[in-house]
């Protein structure tokens, strides 16, 4: 169905009341985000690919404290900008959302469980699709472990360390990042080294990643990341009851002391 | 002939006592363990002890107290909790989970400090050197 | 005690409990619960009156080791300071069934308040000192010496309360039907030097079962069998008492008893008399447990509260037995007597007054000396995410204008906040992680010394 319509004229309503509206535009045939702040700019809009809006909006707002925003949301999105809100990143009271749903094709491409945004809006464009169950991950679980060193040998081998994954994950907020300090990686190093590198990048995800597949999307070398961090995040759910992006309220689990029964 | 090299990081009030105790009480256990000492097990950060690997440490042994006697009152909660998702990530991407490992010790638990550091040796020396796995 | 209860710079809180301590050293606030007596102490003349007067006379007395029996109101000992009785509840009618209040209307100052609740007092303390004492060992826990099922087996405090003069029997040494025994039997380490049950040695033991034994003797023309393992007499003047005993005719047997079972209506004493070789059956009247010292049964509790450790035994954990063997890991926390280890009166007030004075010497300085490594932040390196203000046990840690700040007295070094930052903007000083790092890398590669 025809996203683009609906959105639009949702995004010239909301200009009324924000400053501007961070959204995808669309220039000679290349896709990028944009702060509409007038109507005939919306001529432009565009609705995919998917593109990680809330950590633009983190640094829209970091500039403009004060100025109220808009910003459409597809639903690893808005569990993003919760994440970020948790962590004092956003300042949600100033940021209106739009929902965005995404398409059965869009849902199967990220393999993702859930496919529009519901706890910032109420209502969103687009129909809401099924949830898709992640393959690759259940093929991880079912290797051993020598099987799993080989899979994951194979593609850390070939990265680059260009950061890409990091600049797009919107979790990645550091104002200077640890995987560039020499302490925990070694500088200078392609492939960097192992298992350093890779796994420190794991464990800080943990009770943070909301699975946006932004990073796996941004890598060059097409290193399969998101599933390392889809395993992860079943784990956290499983030992902590903890879902990122799923609730406003819910503090992250590993700053919290344990419940011990006595 | 090869043996395991194992760091453990121990905490001041509980189990590095504990440790020292099996050393005044002549309790003999495994030498390859070498003991570091910090204030609090939940001083420990996943870094750290990836860090630790990457050095060639074919064994990490985290040691702090007892749930309840933790003299920084839970400061052993949070260790717990990240070490269970560290050894999660060491096991999906094919690290032996069985080299990092997690134990309470207290201050007056020095038979118990060594029955730790022995089996937990005997664990690591059954996997291939650390060396190897990150060649 | 009453010097005590008259000085003018120490305030009693009898009947009351620690709750929390918050705070640190120099600095503690220490909550504590003062409980319902049903008593105004401040109208309270303690003349007695209303023990006298209460109807609910056949309550087994806890001081007398349930030989004798106390009233519902009641003072908990002849000596009590402040000298206030306090009304037993679970056993008062008026509690019960709503009736009597004979005490209320007697008392002449109108001291009786049944409306009375527990009152929560905030102290600001410098520094505490946790003086607790011990539990005696349950003597029925050692079924086949019949404690609690024949009615002449005694603990040793309960024939201290036999013994004196104003105790349930006027002092005299009687067996329950209030004869004089013929044959007592003393037996030693009940509950001590035992696998079963405690492995530790209470040390005051054989030094109060040979008092016991000499007081027996004064009193009763009673034969005193004493059953020991050891005879641990180290102190002053105790070895020459230990002879004076043997001079005195007390039969001194060395070996635990196996058993003590009824027999011909007196008790008999099964043991082997490791020095002759021999098993032996011995026939008394009496028999008397010495039973050991055990740490406090709330021991667990206490600690968590003042955070305090334990030592395998279960007593309080001194920071260095010979260094620092009053102080404990929590600075400005101070531990003295019993609760620590057992021992005796002149050994509780030595430690006693090494721990005063630590105390005082601290609070004398007006300054206290706080360890070094603290938490320090990074404000460059700080995202302002907030996990370690959660993180930090004692709340330590604040969000001020987008970065964390260190509140530096409250903060003990823990280092659970940069365990857990992932932008290591935080570190603890002198445990930097380049301090860990470096160690951690020369345990791994020592260098080679050809």
């Amino acid at each position: 169905m025809n996203r683009r319509e609906p959105l639009k004229s949702a995004i010239e309503e909301l200009l009324d009341d924000v400053d501007g509206v961070l959204a995808l535009r669309s220039t000679s045939g290349h896709v990028a985000p944009h702060l509409f702040c007038g109507r005939q700019e919306l001529e432009e809009l565009a609705v995919s690919p998917k593109y990680s809006l809330p950590a633009t909006l983190r640094l829209i707002q970091a500039a403009h404290p004060e100025a109220r925003l808009g910003i459409v949301c597809r639903g690893c999105e808005e569990r993003g900008l919760i994440e970020m809100a948790k962590r004092n990143q956003i300042n949600l009271d100033l940021v209106t959302v739009i929902g965005l749903a995404c398409t059965p094709e869009e849902a199967e491409e990220c393999r993702c469980a859930k496919p529009y945004p519901s706890v910032l809006v109420e209502t969103h464009v687009g129909e809401r699709a099924e949830p898709v169950v992640d393959q690759l991950v259940e093929e991880l679980r079912q290797k051993d472990v020598a099987q799993r060193m080989e899979f994951w040998r194979k593609h850390f081998d070939r990265c680059i360390k260009c950061y890409a994954c990091r600049n797009a994950c919107p979790q990645c907020f550091c104002p200077e990042c640890t995987l560039e300090e020499g302490l925990w990686v070694e500088t200078g190093e392609v492939p960097p080294t192992y298992p350093t590198f890779h796994l420190i990048r794991a464990m800080h995800t943990a009770g943070k990643c909301v699975g946006c597949r932004e990073c796996e999307l941004s890598c060059p070398a097409g290193i399969p990341l998101t599933t390392l961090y889809a395993l992860i995040r079943e784990d956290v759910r499983e030992m902590f009851g903890y879902e990122p992006g799923a609730d406003l309220d819910q503090q992250p689990p590993l700053v919290l002391p344990v419940e011990v029964e006595s | 002939m090869w043996g395991p090299q194992i760091v453990a990081y121990a905490c001041t009030y509980c189990s590095y006592p504990g440790a020292d105790l099996a050393g005044t009480s002549r309790i003999k256990y495994s030498p390859n363990v070498n003991i570091i000492r910090v204030l609090c097990s939940g001083r420990v950060s996943p870094e750290l002890i990836l860090r630790t690997f990457r050095e060639g440490a074919d064994g990490v042994l985290v040691l702090g107290c007892h749930y309840g006697d933790c003299h920084f009152i839970s400061g052993n909660h949070r260790t717990a909790k990240r070490v269970a998702v560290l050894k999660r990530v060491l096991e999906y991407s094919g690290i032996d989970p069985n080299r990092l490992r997690l134990e309470w010790v207290s201050a007056s638990e020095g038979a118990r400090f060594a029955q730790v550091v022995d089996e937990f040796t005997e664990t690591v020396r059954q996997l291939e050197p650390m060396e190897r796995v990150l060649a | 005690m009453v010097s005590v209860g008259q000085h003018e710079n120490i305030e009693i809180l009898g009947y009351s409990e620690v709750e929390e301590v918050g705070g640190y050293v120099g600095n503690f606030t220490v909550k504590v619960r003062k409980k319902a007596r049903y008593v105004n102490a401040d109208l309270c003349t303690g003349c007695g009156l209303c023990q006298e007067k209460c109807p609910a006379k056949k309550i087994p007395s806890e001081f007398n080791g349930g030989l004798g029996t106390r009233t519902a109101i009641y003072m908990p000992f002849a000596q009590a300071i402040p000298r206030v009785p306090v009304i037993d509840r679970d056993n008062c009618r008026y509690f019960r069934e709503g009736k009597c209040g004979v005490c209320a209307k007697l008392c002449p100052r109108g001291a009786v308040d049944f409306k009375q609740e527990d009152e929560i007092v905030e102290l600001q303390v410098g520094t505490i000192l946790v003086t607790t004492g011990f539990d005696l060992f349950d003597c029925s826990r050692v079924s086949q010496y019949g404690y609690g099922r024949y009615d002449n087996v005694l603990s040793s405090l309960q024939l201290e309360r036999l013994v004196d003069a104003s105790g349930p029997t006027r002092g005299r040494i009687v067996t329950k039907d209030g004869q004089e025994p013929k044959g007592i039997a003393i037996v030693h380490c009940v509950g001590s030097r035992d696998k079963n049950y405690n492995r530790h040695c209470s040390r005051i033991c054989c030094m109060y079962s040979l008092k016991l034994a000499h007081l027996v003797k004064d009193s009763t023309d009673a034969e005193v069998y004493q059953f020991y393992i050891d005879m641990r007499t180290g102190g002053k003047g105790y070895e020459e008492f230990y002879e004076r005993l043997q001079e005195e005719g007390v039969i001194f047997i060395r070996g635990r008893p196996a058993e003590i079972v009824p027999h011909d209506g007196r008790l008999l004493v099964k043991a082997e008399d490791a020095n002759l070789g021999r098993l032996i059956q011995v026939p008394v009247d009496m028999v008397i447990l010495s039973a050991g010292l055990e740490p406090r049964h709330d021991a667990e509790d206490v600690a968590r509260v003042f955070g305090l450790s334990r030592s395998a035994d279960g007593f309080f954990l001194e920071k260095h037995p010979k260094l620092a063997p009053v102080e404990t890991a929590s600075n400005g926390v101070f531990i003295a007597g019993a609760c620590q280890g057992p021992k005796d009166i002149p050994d509780t007030v030595a430690q006693a007054g090494a721990a005063a004075a630590a105390a005082m010497a601290m609070m004398d300085r007006g300054r206290v000396t706080l360890e070094p490594s603290i938490a320090e932040v990074s404000v460059k390196l700080c995202s302002g995410c907030g996990e370690c203000v959660v993180a930090c046990p004692y709340s330590a840690l604040k969000l001020v204008d987008g970065h964390v700040e260190v509140e530096e007295t409250a903060c003990k070094g823990c280092g659970v906040c940069v365990g857990h930052c992932r932008s290591k903007a935080i570190t603890v000083l002198h445990f930097t992680d380049e301090q860990l790092l470096a160690e951690m890398q020369g345990a791994l590669h020592p260098l080679e010394v050809a």
